[in-house]
């Protein structure tokens, strides 16, 4: 018992670390008022990039760069459509979803199904690792996983502790207050969704480049949405994103487990638990009123100065 | 950014400028998805044989086409009848998916005797109803956002398709995920110009029902007025919550009923490939008809040719499917886009008098 509670502790950090940077990615377009569903394509686009570049004999490090540059590169025109001209965020977001989805698709054929070296696990730990229960989760992860955690923290600070920081949650709060006392609204969620989309392909390369280390098609796997309700969950705070994605990434680690412990599950069944939770949770959140508050106040919203 | 600009709302734009902007929209979109096409890999001169001849005007093309884009009205329908009132579905697939459990479910456990294939598209639309139902409950009771749960409900169907195709509803002859081929009686008619089916038929009274409710009864006065402000609506006393309700389940049933005309119509049988990217499909072809269901149908047969053409593409020019939608979304985002023209007013600052 205690080997397989290690072995899914051990797994869990790998399912963890995706999920709060595309989180992280997503949080950082919302505070800035943008609802951004193109989440699940842009993630496959830089899971495709990142693999395309893993078998060009890229390192990881540089494979998972240019996804991530691959998922800001995608995500340009429908930055453009919302925050320029005002498109409605909600189609423009599942334009891009569907552009990324196929263009990953059609530029990645050749990159299917072929494996190639991925990132490695840290070995820092050294004798810690053997410890039981905790040694495996805490001490042989990829540096992802660290810097993912130190990601969250210093977007926290960043969020709540600077000048910056402050206009930016202004923006998607109310931006006629921010634009009046003269923050540039547009170059505030500009930057915010540039930087978001960069996280974005990130989590996307990671999935092929740090965990699986073989591209298919549809790898991702609702797993942009469930980093969308993950947000919600995490009532737009980065460290309790930690959390959120915590449970996820244990419910989704917790699958393969029990298949190599050789308990009879229903699969498909069990697969569903993920979002079933992701549903559950949200009524919770639905339920408590101190979270409603929390979401940014002009969230998909349009805002032109002549409403002020 | 952009200083010297301001915008304006509009209070509502004349028809000249709404179908200018449209066209416009549109044809910027068409003229870069060729550009996508063509870049691709596909011979410039080939394109108005794909596009056009072969998916409109041959007639065995034109049959396809039709075939296609029989379910993907049911699909549009599914998204705008949510759409009219603000009710943003995104798990059409999920409902469809439903839908072909269900009728599947009827068709493989011989139920209901004589009355077999109505039933079938009967429990197709229950399917697609009942799993639009905890998206809009919990919307209207807790206000949960119909895009998330909607979306992960969609996630969920295709479990259980799964699910359900590698036990229960397998066929154990068969090494493949898929249910046992439907009897003749569980079948739709055809009349013998390819897979057309009488499926098309039910598309085309559903596309009716719709324009005719929305546009000639107080409730579809009542739907057009909640979805344009439901505070006003329901200050007024208008029957608010049962109109969302209704329209958002009817939604659901039209996208079950696209499920059941595939399993029926079509393939005869559950496979995991009758879902045809419906979400997408539907949103795009409600965003192409403005929400307005007479205009379903058209737009639905554009679309249809599109993803009909892409398949012959592939065939001939190894071109990937994915294209097809890379070119769904830049004409979406273009028709979204083009909505700042009929929305907002551009003015320039003149310089110097500040």
């Amino acid at each position: 018992m205690t080997i397989a509670v290690t072995a899914w502790l051990g797994a869990m950090p790998g399912f963890m670390a995706p999920l709060l940077l595309a989180a992280l990615g997503l949080l950082l377009c919302e505070r800035a008022g943008v609802l951004n569903l193109g989440v699940e394509g842009v993630m496959a686009l830089g899971a495709m990039v990142g693999a395309a570049m893993s078998l060009a004999g890229w390192s990881p490090w540089a494979a998972m760069g240019a996804g991530a540059l691959g998922g800001l590169a995608v995500s340009l025109p429908f930055m453009v459509a919302v925050i320029v001209f005002r498109a409605p965020q909600i189609s423009a977001g599942l334009a891009l979803a569907a552009i990324a989805l196929g263009a990953s698709a059609a530029l990645g054929r050749g990159a299917s199904h072929k494996p190639f070296p991925g990132l490695e696990n840290m070995t820092w730990g050294g004798d810690w690792a053997a410890l039981p229960v905790v040694g495996r989760m805490l001490f042989q992860q990829d540096a992802v996983v660290y810097l993912t955690l130190i990601l969250a923290g210093l977007m926290a600070l960043w969020l709540m502790r600077t000048r910056a920081g402050l206009r930016l949650r202004a923006v998607g709060e109310d931006p006629a207050t921010a634009d009046a006392s003269g923050v540039d609204v547009q170059l505030y969620q500009f930057g915010a969704v540039a930087v978001g989309s960069l996280l974005i392909g990130l989590a996307g390369a990671y999935l092929s480049v740090g965990g699986s280390n073989i591209w298919t098609e549809g790898m991702v796997a609702g797993r942009g949405w469930i980093a969308l309700a993950l947000v919600v969950f995490a009532q737009w705070s980065p460290i309790r994103a930690i959390g959120g994605a915590v449970l996820f990434g244990g419910a989704e680690a917790l699958i393969p487990r029990l298949q190599a412990m050789g308990v009879e599950v229903p699969v498909y069944l069990l697969s569903m638990l993920p979002y079933a939770l992701t549903i559950g949770v949200l009524v919770l959140m639905a339920l408590s009123k101190r979270a409603r508050q929390a979401e940014p106040g002009f969230l998909g919203r349009a805002y032109i100065r002549q409403d002020r | 950014m952009l200083e010297s600009v301001t915008l304006e709302r509009r209070s509502g734009a004349g028809p000249v400028l709404n179908a200018a902007s449209f066209v416009g929209a549109l044809a910027l979109g068409v003229a870069l998805s060729l550009a996508v096409l063509v870049a691709a890999g596909v011979p410039t001169k080939a394109l108005f044989e794909e596009l056009v001849v072969q998916v409109f005007l041959s007639p065995a093309g034109l049959a396809r086409t039709v075939t296609m884009a029989t379910p993907m009205m049911f699909g549009a329908l599914a998204a705008a009848l949510c759409l009219r009132l603000k009710f943003w579905n995104i798990g059409i697939e999920g409902q469809l998916w439903l839908g072909a459990i269900c009728a599947t479910a009827v068709a493989l456990y011989d139920i209901g005797g004589p009355l077999r294939l109505p039933l079938m598209m009967v429990a197709a639309m229950v399917g697609g109803a009942l799993w639009i139902l905890p998206s809009v409950l919990l919307k209207t009771w807790l206000g949960v956002s119909e895009v998330i749960v909607t979306l992960l409900m969609s996630n969920i169907a295709y479990l259980l398709l799964q699910h359900l195709l590698f036990g229960a509803f397998g066929d154990p002859t068969f090494n493949f995920p898929t249910s046992p081929v439907f009897d003749d009686a569980e079948r739709l008619a055809r009349f013998g110009w390819g897979d057309v089916n009488a499926g098309v038929a039910l598309a085309l009274v559903a596309v009716a029902v719709a324009a005719l409710t929305l546009g000639a009864t107080r409730f579809g006065f009542a739907a057009r007025f909640v979805g344009d402000n439901p505070r006003a609506a329901l200050a007024l006393g208008f029957p608010a919550l049962r109109v969302l309700l209704v329209s958002v389940l009817a939604g659901g049933a039209m996208a079950g009923l696209a499920g059941g005309v595939i399993v029926a119509g079509t393939e005869f049988r559950l496979t995991q490939a009758v879902g045809l990217n419906m979400t997408f499909n539907g949103i795009v072809i409600a965003a192409l008809a403005r929400n307005t269901p007479a205009w379903i149908p058209v737009w639905a047969v554009f679309i249809a040719g599109l993803n009909v053409a892409g398949a012959s593409l592939k065939v001939f020019y190894g071109v990937s499917e994915g294209i097809v939608l890379v070119a769904q979304g830049v004409i979406l985002l273009a028709l979204v886009t083009g909505t700042f023209v009929t929305t907002y007013r551009v003015r320039f600052a003149r310089r110097g008098l500040a």
